[in-house]
């Protein structure tokens, strides 16, 4: 029988290849800041605005998910674009117009948008 | 502006006694500019990355390159091949796989993280807390795994005892003697508990962690129940933190999924499963004697110490309790190693610790950095220093338990034993920055209204003295201080700390004991001059209309008390007795015609 450490290898690898399996490897993932003081400055609605441009089918090639708190209280909510290869983008205090336009210019544009940017 | 690479040059306190390290900062700048990438890439200067060993360091993101044992010729061979030609140069990469500084990869390049170390946080912010693949993606219970199948129960002790980590909730026990203490007792039924009753006004450390990384406190917890030899863990947690109660809920159901809580750990014989506790949340329940009768079902009151809970604790079982932080850091010391980890930070404060800034402070939000750290690089460099121009006048550290250090106390490391010699604490670690708009007898007052609400009434000097310390203070914020009160607050303030029950009242004074001994002076001015220099003290102020008035009648209009009278453009008048002193005609006035003092 597999000891404890093989198995947990095994579930690691399970683990990743369950997460690729949900599009990990997409040109572009978006992170949503949704601890208790992001969803509080917002970020519920931001999120949502993803999830519609996703669902609708708008937007293609970009994996979606939540993360917990990294700190930045005062520029909550924070949104993330990760792309292989690049400096990840970190926008702060973005809202429910700010995430549309993200979506538009960014993820669909290929634009960064500077005034958002935490640096 | 876009960037196409970060790179963090390392000068923690290692790296620059290697004589390279202090230019490599001039000669990558030198080495960009000859290339013409001075704008396309952004340089870094950190704290210690914790690979000291392996100084001189540099990472380049994205990718999460780390270069180490740099000479002076090896800058140019990394700008040349790695930024120009984009081949990472094989021969100064330095192979590593450690859990710490994860956030590195995402947030390497941004000031704020600069100073940065992030080992219990090293997940919040990067990775999705409901769900478990993210966590075992990162690692996750590989530590429990190793401690299951390579090491005994005292070897675990041991490394922990190695690591030199002490308690994060406050008191700074050492942890792996706390350990030890309870794996050495006998009987087969004991407890683990994780104290997650956080309940210092402005700090949230152990909620964002919960709700950023649940996952690494339940580790941690099924790895202190090897080592002690229990099955049954008990996270007691306030219920006024409901998401952070959900995401633990939602991670021990996956971890139970995973075979990773509950009977045949991992499928060894090791049974270990773990329970939410809510608390009702008074502050005294965070205090292990309390918190402990609160999950019995009696009312949460301290009571005297020893028998310390390593020995009977639970319904009167040993048991082990410690707080979110200390439990997080876990992990990190079976993976990276106890020694590791007693190589960062001071000589007998290691590892990190995590703040919660908050107050008067440009970049408010939650830090970790490495013990040893100055408030001044906390507040300036983390923080980015005061908002609006305003002066710096104190910093609180270790919420209402802790104390006010003055300008003069800056450079003081954080770290257990410097904290308490410069008259504050560690504490679970709020840090509040206080700038010259807050009065300091204001604060005082603050934090003890808070402590003296929150005493659960069962030793007399804490429930008493508590109460007379706040009517003191009253008389004096009323403008109705006499000469004396200053010395018997101090009196009062040092009976209670010495004869108080539990630790709440042992430090409820400190508060103005700290700003009597740092901020006397203001203490002074109210008692004998009835001013607050700050002008918060409301029965202390005085608002006046100057010469500047053009009589436009808009404090006459705002002023809810109809205190305000004058004819139009002509200079109005305050009537004292109806004043209220809202601030309403301060707040409105355009000509800065009206005076506060």
């Amino acid at each position: 029988m597999a000891n404890a450490l093989e198995t947990i290898k095994k579930k690691r690898a399970e683990a990743v290849s369950r997460i690729i399996s949900k599009g990990y490897l997409s040109t572009k993932r978006v992170y949503v800041g949704m601890a208790s003081c992001e969803i509080a400055a917002g970020s519920k609605e931001v999120m949502e605005v993803f999830r519609e441009a996703i669902s609708r089918g708008g937007l293609t090639d970009v994996y979606l998910s939540q993360k917990g708190c990294a700190g930045r209280c005062n520029l909550e909510p924070t949104v993330e674009v990760v792309e292989a290869g690049k400096i990840p983008v970190r926008y702060g205090r973005i809202d429910r117009q700010r995430a549309m336009d993200i979506v538009e210019r960014h993820l669909k544009g290929g634009q960064v948008i500077e005034e958002w940017v935490i640096g | 502006m876009t960037i196409d690479y970060a790179i963090t040059v390392c000068e923690g306190t290692s790296c620059l006694r290697k004589k390279e390290a202090g230019r490599f900062h001039t000669l990558l700048l030198e080495q960009l500019r000859e290339h013409g990438l001075q704008d396309r890439v952004k340089i870094n200067i950190s704290g210690c990355l914790g690979m000291c060993g392996k100084g001189p360091l540099m990472v380049v993101n994205p990718g999460y390159t780390i270069y180490g044992g740099l000479k002076d010729k090896d800058v140019s061979e990394i700008v040349e091949q790695h930024l120009v030609k984009k081949r990472p140069v094989a021969r100064l990469a330095v192979e590593e796989d450690h859990l710490y500084n994860r956030f590195f990869r995402v947030f390497g390049d941004v000031g704020f993280f600069g100073k940065q170390m992030r080992i219990t946080l090293r997940n919040c912010g990067i990775i999705d807390p409901e769900n478990i693949d993210d966590y075992l993606a990162l690692r996750g219970y590989e530590a429990l795994a190793r401690v299951l199948t390579e090491m005994t129960p005292q070897q675990v002790v041991d490394e922990v005892k190695k690591s030199g980590l002490r308690g994060r909730g406050g008191a700074g026990f050492p942890t792996g003697l706390k350990w030890e203490l309870t794996a050495r007792e006998k009987g087969p039924e004991r407890y683990v508990i994780c104290n997650a009753d956080e309940g210092d006004p402005g700090a949230f450390m152990d909620r964002s962690a919960i709700e950023g990384d649940p996952h690494t406190v339940l580790e941690g917890m099924a790895i202190g129940g090897y080592a002690i030899g229990s099955t049954h863990g008990i996270v007691y947690i306030r219920a006024e933190y409901p998401l952070a109660i959900r995401r633990l809920e939602i991670a021990i159901a996956q971890a139970r999924q995973h075979g990773l809580l509950g009977r045949n750990v991992l499928g060894t014989d090791f049974n270990f499963d773990i329970e939410i506790r809510l608390g009702a949340g008074a502050f005294v329940c965070g205090e292990e004697t309390a918190l402990i009768h609160s999950i019995e079902g009696a009312r949460g009151m301290p009571r005297p110490r020893p028998p310390f809970p390593a020995a009977s604790g639970l319904f009167g079982k040993p048991t082990l309790i410690n707080n979110v932080e200390t439990w997080a850091n876990i992990p990190v010391i079976i993976i990276d190693g106890g020694a590791w980890f007693a190589g960062i930070g001071t000589e007998k404060s290691k590892g990190t610790k995590v703040f919660a800034l908050a107050g008067r402070v440009v970049n408010t939000g939650l830090v970790e950095v490495p013990m040893g750290t100055t408030l001044r690089e906390i507040v300036y460099d983390v923080g980015g220093g005061i908002p609006n121009g305003k002066a710096f006048k104190a910093v609180q550290t270790g919420g209402p338990s802790g104390g006010c250090l003055p300008e003069t106390a800056l450079d003081t490391p954080v770290d257990y034993e410097s904290l308490a010699k410069a008259g504050s604490i560690m504490g679970s670690g709020g840090m509040i920055v206080i700038d010259e708009t807050s009065c300091m007898v204001d604060i005082a007052r603050f934090f003890l209204d808070f402590t003296q609400s929150e005493s659960c009434g069962k030793c007399t000097p804490c429930r008493e003295g508590t109460k007379r310390m706040l009517e003191l203070l009253d008389r004096i914020i009323q403008g109705k201080g006499k000469e004396g009160d200053v010395e018997k607050l101090d009196r009062l303030g040092t009976m209670i700390k010495k004869s108080s029950l539990c630790g709440l009242g042992q430090s409820a004074p400190n508060a103005v004991l700290s700003t009597i001994k740092n901020f006397r002076q203001e203490y002074e001015e109210h008692i004998h001059q009835k001013r607050c220099r700050a002008g918060v003290c409301k029965a202390l102020l005085t608002y006046t209309i100057t010469e500047a008035c053009v009589g436009c009648g808009a404090c006459k209009r705002a002023c809810p008390a109809e205190a305000i009278s004058g004819t139009k453009k002509e200079r109005h008048v305050i009537d004292q007795d109806l004043c209220i002193k809202c601030g309403q005609c301060y707040a409105t006035c355009k000509f800065n015609a009206i005076s506060k003092a």
